[in-house]
């Protein structure tokens, strides 16, 4: 017990020490643009490829033919036009406000029972692996989701009332003919994008003993096993909101063709189905739409985005929210410290201690958040730890709270009472505290 | 699976629904975060009509609009007169028909709306000084209220110039003082400031990162770029110069367009007070063009309309459009191209002159080799010259022309730069 306490006080030390860390990966900006600083300890070289990627990551892409080659081959079928409109100012996306809007910062992946070659998700013959809302002129988009909620109260032991809402999706105008009754889909909302370069750098074995440890705490975290495309073999998945991909290249060159349609070197044919005659006869701007040059400067922007510090430090209510956070074993899978390993590809994200209460591993969380949509090892109920950094930021900056991976939550207290699954117990706690601790909880989250 | 079973349900039900909502297409220049805001609030007022946004700068928009059919578009809202002006020629657009109440004719003698009502504006841009307050204040320098300031030698080494052939912005904005200042007194004035500057020739950061981070200190630009960044936390100010220069953006509806009434309400929508007011919003913070809705702006907003009292806008940009391309290709002619030769002449004029009396004939001598303008006001204004700029691109005959005419200009230029070398070399010996 005394351990235990020591062990606490130590945690507790540690996170404070980092409320205002000398860390040059961690910004002190708490402004609007708190997600979109650039870490400058590395040359002019990387620098000025930074800023490139950063165009390329807030610019709309241009319908082909264009004489803006560099910024054409948005189409035939996509989401949005730009990375930053499902990741605004590099932050959280969020659902439609009515079922009537249409997917701004949102999408659903769809697939078929069973698995591809490499064990993945099986995409739909038609419809492929995303629904594309939208089409070029001519060709129309693939059809729509709306999105509806079903209230539900759900009374704490104190006798406190929580109202949270279920959504309810409706595929509608399907223009590609109907889905199967066995089609799955998986909403997800745009994650924030910033601190992605840390996670790429904590190594596999970083991740197996955090998994380790998790079973000697009684929590069963895994890692996703996906397959590396670049490689060409099975390898820790970190990326996705499932840990469904292996490399931060891989995600973003995976971003581009599926949200965009834009060709890169990993993905060099365009976005359309064998079906989808009038999509593979439209004019493609260059092979591959997304150069390698563009690609690099896109994943070494994300690769230098910094991560916000920790605010509050001194505020009792927050200190209490940490320990809370601790000992009702919220800490167990939002793990507060990683340590990255080697990055011989960024030397500059070697060996560096960062706080992004995520695991990267995945957890089952229960029947109600489950999608039913498998993606290699992660079941229809697992989902990978959600970095927590910046989580505090998310309503100055993106003006919005929704949580969770289809923003079904809309604030915090609503997030963590949709845990369920092997968070089942860590809930119970949770609403077994007195309201006045969950509320130090919540202020806690908010200091991140 | 009950919930799966009545997705399934609702799937296999609503499949083959055809959508009674109408889609509006829309080609902008827009960035997303300002057609997101526009997007999401107007879609929330008219949930029976999808806006879809086509993305095409300027000169990839106008061959886009001269398509059959106009390429499907409704309408047309961007910051490119040219394209206004050329496509209305066509016969492009249609007129907007519009209830224009508290919506000004002109800005100064900046028109706000085509007299012939086929394209208004929907928003101005400012042309101002970016600047890093805590930067002017650790270097001691005062602030600057007018583009004659900029030739201030305190001002050596601190200012950031935006090359117009490299960044967007810029072409309208050297226009602009070129007209305000005059042609010869402003190529001077543009000789004297690039003396002072560093010249920014490539467009991977924004301009708010040279002044914000703290790398120098003034940056002529767009005031947008610098009170979004504001608001959105950054360190800096806007100035605006008396009177101000302002870059207008426009909506026009294409002749073509099958959703006239869904066109009309979508520009209605941006010209509304409250479409007008979304301008304010931190990621924005563009000029609203109805006057009334600045009583709701949030604090340290200019207000051009107020601003326009006492000093009323003089600068109409239609005036210099047909010889941007031009004066780009003069600018880096006269002042790019030989930045590295140029700057440390101004340097050791400006010490010789403090030193010295200005009235020095060998020193006036050498202020005239530096400033002359690069070509007269009237072989830039002759139709053919402007045209051999502007078409060079896709057509090789007018490369060949405008290069001719850059070769025997440049070697002027260099002959002048030389000839003031040899003097300010002279006086040193």
């Amino acid at each position: 017990m005394r351990a235990g306490k020591l062990l606490m006080s130590l945690l507790i030390c540690l996170f404070a020490q980092t409320a205002k860390s000398e860390n040059a990966w961690v910004t002190d900006d708490e402004s609007r643009e708190a997600f979109a600083q650039i870490y400058a300890g590395v040359g002019k070289e990387l620098s000025d490829l930074a800023f490139q990627g950063r165009n390329l990551f807030r610019q709309s892409w241009v319908i082909p033919p264009a004489s803006d080659i560099d910024s054409a081959g948005l189409g035939p079928l996509y989401n949005q036009l730009s990375c930053l409109a499902c990741h605004p100012k590099n932050g959280r996306g969020m659902p439609p406000e009515t079922p009537d809007q249409m997917m701004r910062s949102m999408l659903v992946r769809l697939s078929l029972p069973g698995s591809n070659e490499h064990g993945g998700p099986r995409p739909h013959p038609v419809y492929g692996d995303q629904l594309n809302e939208q089409g070029i002129p001519g060709i129309p988009g693939e059809g729509r989701v709306r999105v509806s909620y079903q209230e539900i109260v759900r009374m704490l032991p104190d006798g406190e009332t929580i109202h949270l809402r279920r959504p309810i999706y409706t595929f509608t105008d399907l223009q590609y003919g109907p889905l199967e009754p066995e089609i799955l889909y998986s909403p997800r909302i745009g994650p924030p994008v910033f601190g992605l370069g840390l996670l790429e750098a904590v190594s596999d074995s970083a991740i197996m003993q955090l998994a380790e440890r998790g079973r000697q705490q009684g929590v069963n975290g895994r890692p996703n096993w996906v397959w590396d495309s670049e490689k060409q073999q099975k390898t820790i998945g970190r990326f996705g909101l499932k840990a469904n991909v292996a490399k931060l290249k891989q995600q973003i060159a995976g971003a581009f063709i599926g949200d965009m349609s834009i060709t890169s070197s990993l993905h060099p044919i365009e976005n359309c189905s064998l079906t989808q005659t009038a999509c593979q006869q439209a004019p493609s701007a260059r092979q591959p739409e997304l150069d390698d040059r563009q690609l690099k400067a896109v994943l070494t922007y994300l690769r230098l985005l910094q991560v916000p510090a920790k605010r509050a430090a001194d505020d009792s209510m927050v200190q209490q929210g940490e320990r809370l956070f601790v000992s009702t074993g919220c800490a167990a899978c939002h793990s507060p410290s990683l340590q990255t390993g080697d990055f011989p590809e960024m030397p500059a994200l070697s060996q560096q201690t960062l706080h992004p209460y995520t695991d990267l591993l995945l957890h089952d969380m229960g029947e109600e958040l489950a999608d039913d949509r498998p993606d290699f090892e992660a079941s229809a109920r697992d989902w990978r730890t959600p970095p927590l950094w910046g989580i505090g930021l998310i309503k100055k900056i993106n003006g919005h709270s929704t949580f969770l991976h289809d923003g079904r939550a809309r604030n915090k207290m609503e997030a963590i009472l949709w845990h369920g699954g092997e968070a089942q117990f860590v809930r119970t706690r949770f609403e077994q505290l007195p309201s006045l601790e969950r509320r130090s909880i919540i202020r806690f989250l908010e200091s991140l | 699976m009950t919930f799966r079973c009545l997705f399934i349900l609702i799937a296999s039900l609503t499949a083959c629904d055809a959508s009674a909502k109408q889609t509006l297409t829309v080609l902008t220049a827009y960035h997303e975060e300002v057609v997101a805001q526009f997007e999401t609030a107007f879609e929330r007022d008219h949930p029976d009509i999808d806006v879809k946004i086509i993305w095409r700068m300027p000169h990839d928009a106008l061959p886009y609009l001269r398509q059959r059919n106009q390429g499907g578009v409704d309408v047309y809202w961007s910051a490119s007169l040219h394209n206004y002006l050329q496509l209305k020629q066509e016969g492009a657009w249609q007129k907007l028909k519009l209830d224009r109440d508290g919506l000004p004719e002109k800005l100064g003698v900046m028109p706000l709306i085509d007299p012939d009502g086929f394209y208004c504006a929907t928003e101005m841009a400012g042309y101002g000084f970016v600047v890093n307050p805590g930067y002017m204040k650790k270097h001691r320098l005062p602030e600057p209220k007018t583009w004659q300031d900029l030739i201030d030698a305190r001002y050596s080494g601190h200012i950031a110039l935006a090359v117009p052939s490299r960044f967007g912005f810029a072409p309208l904005m050297i226009g602009s003082v070129l007209q305000q200042y005059g042609w010869e007194r402003g190529w001077a004035l543009f000789s004297e400031v690039a003396g002072n500057a560093q010249l920014l020739e490539h467009n991977r950061g924004f301009i708010t990162d040279v002044v914000g981070s703290g790398k120098l200190g003034i940056a002529p630009s767009l005031d947008f770029f610098a009170t979004s960044a504001r608001a959105n936390g950054a360190p800096l100010q806007l100035l605006y110069p008396e009177p101000v220069a302002y870059s207008p953006a426009h909506i026009a509806i294409t002749a073509s367009t099958r959703q006239a009434q869904a066109a009309r309400q979508f520009v209605g929508f941006i010209l509304s007070a409250q479409g007008q007011r979304l301008l304010f919003h931190p990621d924005i913070r563009k000029l609203p063009v109805r006057p009334a809705v600045y009583a709701d702006k949030p604090e340290g907003q200019f207000d051009p309309f107020a601003a326009a009292v006492l000093h009323s806008p003089v600068y109409d940009p239609s005036t210099t459009l047909p010889r941007l391309a031009l004066q780009n290709a003069l600018f880096d002619l006269f002042l790019t191209e030989r930045h590295d030769q140029l700057k440390p002449l101004w340097q050791r004029l400006h010490e010789l002159e403090t030193q010295n009396s200005r009235s020095d004939e060998t020193l006036a001598e050498v202020r005239h080799l530096l400033t002359a303008a690069p070509i007269s006001l009237d072989l830039a204004s002759d139709i053919s010259v402007q045209q051999s700029f502007e078409k060079r691109i896709k057509d090789a005959d007018a490369d060949m022309q405008a290069k001719s005419l850059e070769n025997t200009w440049r070697s002027d230029i260099s002959r002048k730069y030389q000839r003031a070398e040899q003097l300010l070399a002279a006086w040193r010996h």
